[in-house]
Parts: C-alpha cells; sequence; structure tokens
C-alpha cells in the first residue's frame, strides 16, 4: 500500500464514527438544543415571541417567578409530587419483585400476576387520568367501597377538594409508574447468584436479614439508577395533572409544568414562562448530571 | 465427635428422575472423604444434602451423632465452600468473613479477634479491608475457606472449590487446603470432577456413577484394586485401558494376538477359572506398557501395534495406539477424550522412546498388572 493510500485509509477510520453519529446528532441539535437555546433567550427578552423587537430584559423575568407565591407552591407540589412518587415507585415495585421472583408462589399465579403488575405500564398518561377520574369522581366507585367499609362518612371530591386533589394526583401517578421499578428490579433479583443466599442460609440468616444484607445492596445501583431516572422523568409530569385536576383546585396541584404551561398559553406571557422552563431545565440538569457522574462512578 | 454418616439417603425429583440411590456412606471424625464423579453423577446434589440446601426423599442422615434430616442449614453445625466462593461483593473481606458472626449478634471485639486469627492462618491479614473483586482467583478462595472456618463447624463441605482456578493455581491451592484440613482437623467431604484432586487430597475416595455409590476407598486401593470397570476407568489418568478377550486355557485371545497369563493371574483371583472359554473384560494401565525396544520393555510379552499419534510431556511421551482387540467403554464419559478416533489404547512411554506416529511397534505388556472384568456386569473379576 502506498503512502497516500495508507493516509486515505486513516482519515476514512478516523471519520466514519462521526458520519454514522451526524443523523442523531442533527436530530438532536434541530429537536432538543436549538429550541432549549430559544427558550433561554426568551427568558432573558420582554414580549418575546409576540413581538418582532424584544428588548433585553436582564433577569425581570427570573424576579418576577421567583416573587410569585405561585410558582413556590407549584415547586413545594413538584417536590411533593416527585418524591412521593419515587419512594411509592421503589416500595411497591420492590415488594411485587420480590413476590414475582419467589419460588414459593405457584409459577401459573405467577405469570398471572406478572401480567396483572404491569398493566398500569401500559396505558398512557391520557387513559391513566380518565380512569382515576371516574374512579375518583364522588360517585365513583373508590368513595362507594371506603364508605361501604366505613372508611369514609360521606362523598369525597378528590381532585376537586384542595385537602385532597395533590394526594389523589399523587396516588394516581404512582399507579401508573411502579411497573418500570418492578421490572427493573426483578430483572436485578434474577441476576443476584442463588450461592449467595445459600451461604447465607448455612450462616443462619432469617429473611429479612437476607433483604438487608444481600438483596438491597445486590440491587443498590438498579435502584440509584432508576430512582434518579424517576426523579427527572416525574419531575416534568404533565398530562396526567393537566388532564385529571388541570393544577387546581385554588393551585392545590400546580406543579411547576402547569404554572408554566399557564403562563405561556393562558396568560400569554411568553418570556415569564421561559424563565420558569429554564429554572425546570436547571433542576433537571442538575439531577442528570448527577446520574451521569454515578454512572461514571459504577 | 464430628462423623457424618448418610445411611440409604435417595433423592427423587418432581419429574421421578432419582439423583441419589440408596447412598450409605460413614465419613470418620476429622476424616478428608472426597466424593468424585463424572458430571451427573449426584455428588453435588449429595453434598447440597448433607448442606441441608436439597431436600432428602428417604433416608438418615447424622452429623455428630445428631439427626439432622429435618434441621434447616444453619442447625446443622457445617459451613460450607462454594464452587463460585459465594462472597459478597459488597462486603469487604472482613465483613464477608465475619458475617455468620454478625448474624449470631456476636460483639465486635469477639468477631475482630476471631476474624484476625483466620486472617493470620490464611495469609489475609492486608486484604481485610479489600473487596472480593480485588482479590485474585487463590485470594478469594482463601476468604471463602475463612468464612467457613469462623464457624467452627463440625464439618466442611466443599463443593468443587478449585474449578475456577488456573491449573498452577489449582496445584498450590490443591495443597495449601489439604495442609488446612490436616492442621485444622475438621471432617471435610469435597466433591470434584477431577480424580487427580480426589486422588491427592482426600483420606479416602467415594466414586458415585448415576447416582449410586460405586466404591469407597482409600486413593491407593482405588486406584490398585477398582471395584469394576467404571471406577477402574475413572481412576488414573489418562484412563485404563479396557478391551475385550476371550480366555482361552491360560491364554487372552483377541483379533490377531494372544497373552499367556501367568499362575499368578489365577491364584489371585480364582473367580477367573471359570471364565476359560467365554469373553472376559481386560484392563491395563498406560503406564503398565512399554515400548519394547527399550530396556524397561524387554522382558514383557509382545503384541503388534500401530501408533497414532503422540504427545510430548517432556518427563513422559502419551503414545495413542491401535492394537488389534475390541476397547470396552468404562461408562465414563470423560474417558472418550483420552482416545482419538483412530486410537484404542494409550501408553505412557519413557521420553527416550523413539517411536513416531504412524509406525507399527511391538508393545511390551506387563500382563501381572491386569484387572479384569465380568463382560455382562462390569464387575472387578
Amino acid at each position: 500500500m502506498t503512502r497516500q493510500k495508507r493516509s486515505h485509509h486513516r482519515l476514512k477510520r478516523a471519520v466514519a464514527p462521526y458520519l454514522y453519529l451526524s443523523p442523531s446528532l442533527l436530530i438532536i441539535g434541530l429537536l432538543m438544543l436549538l429550541p432549549m437555546v430559544t427558550v433561554i433567550g426568551y427568558s432573558f427578552q420582554n414580549s418575546a415571541v409576540l413581538r418582532r423587537d424584544p428588548s433585553f430584559a436582564g433577569l425581570k423575568h427570573y424576579q418576577a417567578i421567583f416573587a410569585d407565591p405561585v410558582f413556590w407552591s407549584s415547586l413545594w407540589h413538584t417536590l411533593y409530587f416527585t418524591c412521593m412518587s419515587v419512594v411509592f415507585h421503589m416500595t411497591i415495585g420492590m415488594v411485587f419483585a420480590l413476590m414475582l421472583n419467589s419460588d414459593r408462589i405457584n409459577p401459573t399465579l405467577r405469570n398471572i400476576l406478572r401480567v396483572l403488575y404491569i398493566l398500569p405500564w401500559l396505558f398512557t398518561a391520557v387513559i391513566i387520568a380518565v380512569i382515576w377520574r371516574l374512579l375518583l369522581e364522588p360517585n365513583g366507585v373508590v368513595n362507594s367501597v371506603l364508605m361501604q367499609m366505613g372508611i369514609i362518612g360521606s362523598k369525597v371530591e378528590w381532585f376537586s377538594s384542595p385537602e385532597t386533589a395533590l394526594h389523589a394526583v399523587t396516588f394516581a401517578n404512582i399507579w401508573a409508574g411502579y411497573p418500570l421499578f418492578m421490572v427493573s428490579l426483578l430483572a436485578g433479583l434474577q441476576g443476584i447468584p442463588k450461592d449467595f443466599y445459600e451461604a447465607a442460609d448455612i450462616d443462619g440468616a432469617k429473611a429479612y436479614q437476607k433483604l438487608i444484607f444481600i438483596t438491597i445492596p445486590q440491587l443498590m445501583p438498579i435502584i440509584i439508577s432508576i430512582s434518579l431516572l424517576d426523579f427527572i422523568w416525574t419531575m416534568q409530569v404533565f398530562p396526567l395533572i393537566w388532564i385529571t385536576t388541570g393544577g387546581g383546585p385554588i393551585y392545590s396541584t400546580e406543579v411547576l409544568s402547569t404554572y408554566t404551561y399557564k403562563l405561556a398559553f393562558s396568560s400569554y406571557n411568553l418570556s415569564q414562562a421561559s424563565a420558569s422552563a429554564v429554572v425546570i431545565l436547571l433542576i433537571s440538569l442538575g439531577l442528570t448530571l448527577f446520574y451521569i457522574r454515578y454512572q461514571k462512578a459504577r | 465427635m464430628s462423623e457424618v454418616i448418610l445411611e440409604g439417603i435417595c433423592k427423587t425429583y418432581g419429574n421421578n428422575f432419582r439423583a441419589i440411590d440408596q447412598l450409605n456412606l460413614s465419613v470418620e471424625d476429622g476424616e478428608f472423604l472426597i466424593l468424585v464423579g463424572p458430571s451427573g453423577c449426584g455428588k453435588s446434589t449429595a453434598l447440597r444434602m448433607i448442606a441441608g440446601l436439597e431436600d432428602i426423599t428417604s433416608g438418615s442422615l447424622r452429623i455428630g451423632g445428631v439427626d439432622v434430616v429435618d434441621m434447616p442449614p444453619k442447625d446443622r453445625d457445617i459451613a460450607m465452600v462454594f464452587q463460585s466462593y459465594a462472597l459478597y461483593p459488597h462486603m469487604t473481606v472482613f465483613e464477608n468473613i465475619a458475617f455468620s458472626m454478625r448474624l449470631a449478634g456476636k460483639p465486635k471485639a469477639e468477631r475482630k479477634k476471631r476474624v484476625d486469627e483466620i486472617a493470620k492462618t490464611l495469609q489475609l491479614t492486608s486484604l481485610l479491608d479489600s473487596k472480593p473483586a480485588n482479590l485474585s482467583g487463590g485470594q478469594r478462595q482463601r476468604v471463602a475457606m475463612g468464612r467457613a472456618m469462623v464457624r467452627e463447624p463440625a464439618a466442611f463441605l466443599m463443593d468443587e472449590p478449585l474449578s475456577n482456578l488456573d491449573a498452577k493455581l489449582r496445584v498450590q491451592m490443591r495443597a495449601e487446603i489439604t495442609s488446612l484440613q490436616k492442621q485444622l482437623g475438621v471432617t471435610t467431604i469435597y466433591v470434584t470432577h477431577d480424580q487427580i484432586e480426589a486422588m491427592t487430597m482426600g483420606d479416602r475416595v467415594a466414586v458415585l456413577k448415576g447416582g449410586v455409590l460405586q466404591q469407597v476407598d482409600t486413593p491407593k486401593r482405588l486406584y490398585e484394586s477398582p471395584v469394576n470397570a467404571f471406577v477402574a476407568g475413572f481412576i488414573g489418568s489418562p484412563s485404563m485401558n479396557l478391551f475385550e478377550a476371550t480366555l482361552t486355557g491360560d491364554e487372552l485371545m483377541s483379533g490377531t494376538f494372544a497373552i499367556r497369563l501367568q499362575d499368578a493371574a489365577f491364584v489371585r483371583r480364582p473367580g477367573l477359572r471359570s471364565y476359560a472359554g467365554r469373553k472376559v473384560v481386560f484392563g491395563i494401565r498406560p503406564e503398565d506398557l512399554y515400548d519394547s525396544s527399550l530396556e524397561s520393555g524387554r522382558k514383557y510379552q509382545t503384541i503388534p501395534a500401530k501408533v497414532t499419534s503422540i504427545e510430548e510431556l517432556g518427563s513422559e511421551q502419551i503414545v495413542h495406539l491401535n492394537i488389534d482387540a475390541v476397547r470396552v467403554d468404562s461408562g465414563d464419559p470423560d474417558a472418550v477424550d483420552d482416545f482419538g478416533l483412530a486410537s484404542n489404547a494409550v501408553a505412557r512411554f519413557e521420553p527416550v522412546s523413539a517411536v513416531h506416529s504412524g509406525s507399527d511397534i511391538r508393545l511390551a505388556v506387563d500382563d501381572a498388572k491386569f484387572h479384569f472384568f465380568d463382560p455382562e456386569t462390569h464387575l472387578a473379576i
């Protein structure tokens, strides 16, 4: 091979990976980076989108949303909704995964339960929202069952009462989201060598000790990874809340996503909406960086 | 006293597959017993039943005089070393070794004292803070031993603990485990499929095939007096050569050759006379076959053979041969590996032998070392 041919071959080898990557990079650039940068730009402009020559606003819109009590309550609701969802997704997912992994349950029953437990994952957010609206309406099944059991004395307006609305949407989201944990943890459980449990049996470990000393430490990488992803995704949940409560009543279920949406498409204050979106972006970015660092550390 | 006694132990699975059939075994206090056999012979199942990790379908099992059939593993006073070592990857060496003491609620100071003692014995002191992932295969193996030792059990159960190590380390660890067992004097039952481990480590060796115990004896007696063709073929590497022949008078006739048997052969095995005029299986170990052109082979009778291939090992040559005789399968699946497609016999020749592949030679046979088996039952005559 001549020197010229060799250098041409080397160049081709060096460029090839970037050529393969270029379509996806182009799509990400157009559909993600460009809108992101544009929104960041809007957050520093007055009357963004609405005017052809918007003026520079500095941090005015950030100051405005930070001074808005609804923003702070939205942030609090977002944190409550997210934290409760992640904790219960993990707990329920773990309990169901342990049940499905147990060889004490009849294999046929186990297969049926596997399908049943994964059902919520098959529904889109809109269907979940409709199902729970029907179940939790004042004349719905939930009220009827709870009243018959004597747990509540009168019909509760789950989504319409400021006291219960946030808990109700959180509950619906918990129901919708635990299968991700269940499936991931089940895969993790099936990967734990049986020898570990047999060695622990010989050493005299009780069931709860095996859970604490073997199962949970072995699942920890999955628990942390999925929790972080769930945190990032749940923080941005919009359709479930929008369809069930629309952020109400009286802002009691307002979260950052609905708050931003309303600023943009109800008040047409696109600059402030952009500032709010940037705040969500920064929180998500922080969590994502944490996730990436954790993955690298592994 | 920590003897382990198995009486009429059976294990039948749900699909009626009988993994262990009427296993009777008595392991003395402080004895090192090896359970050996080819894959699927039930040796690991037997060990797991002793450990309590598998239910016993029927039979009785006593450890230290106590009937343990219905006892959970933790109450059987045993410790087990697994093939995979089963070290917890998230725990340090110290935590792994101290795990059973932690479960038992032993104070921290006591745990530290005991683990330090064991670490010193196993030369693990400098590794106590390391995680298993950072240890070599041999070090992991020692940690697994330490985890078993910390419990001060009545019996150690070891399930192929050296099979994950490379050949060189295996030789070293073989010696380490043997000397440790002697030093501790704890009754040990050791499962392996490697007959070299079986021969070099155990006080006695129990050979299993298809869930049935074939023979329990010292390694030397097992080698010299196998009770059947399976044990004869399984013990020894390369395997014993087994052929079919007809006993005519005092001669073994096979194909184009005949070997005259000395009177001593009939004196040692009075039953052999009854096979006169009938077929018999005779076995000869590779080390009892010689190159007739060398001094060592001159005193023996010879038979014609063709050399098919040679493995030069430096200290000896493993010579694959074809002789005019029908080879008999001992029933040991591993033995098949010793013979190539074109050969039906294996011999160990001295390194000075000048035979070469493809040559026709006279093979010297030490007929005093013959083993005889019934052609139907494969039992030793």
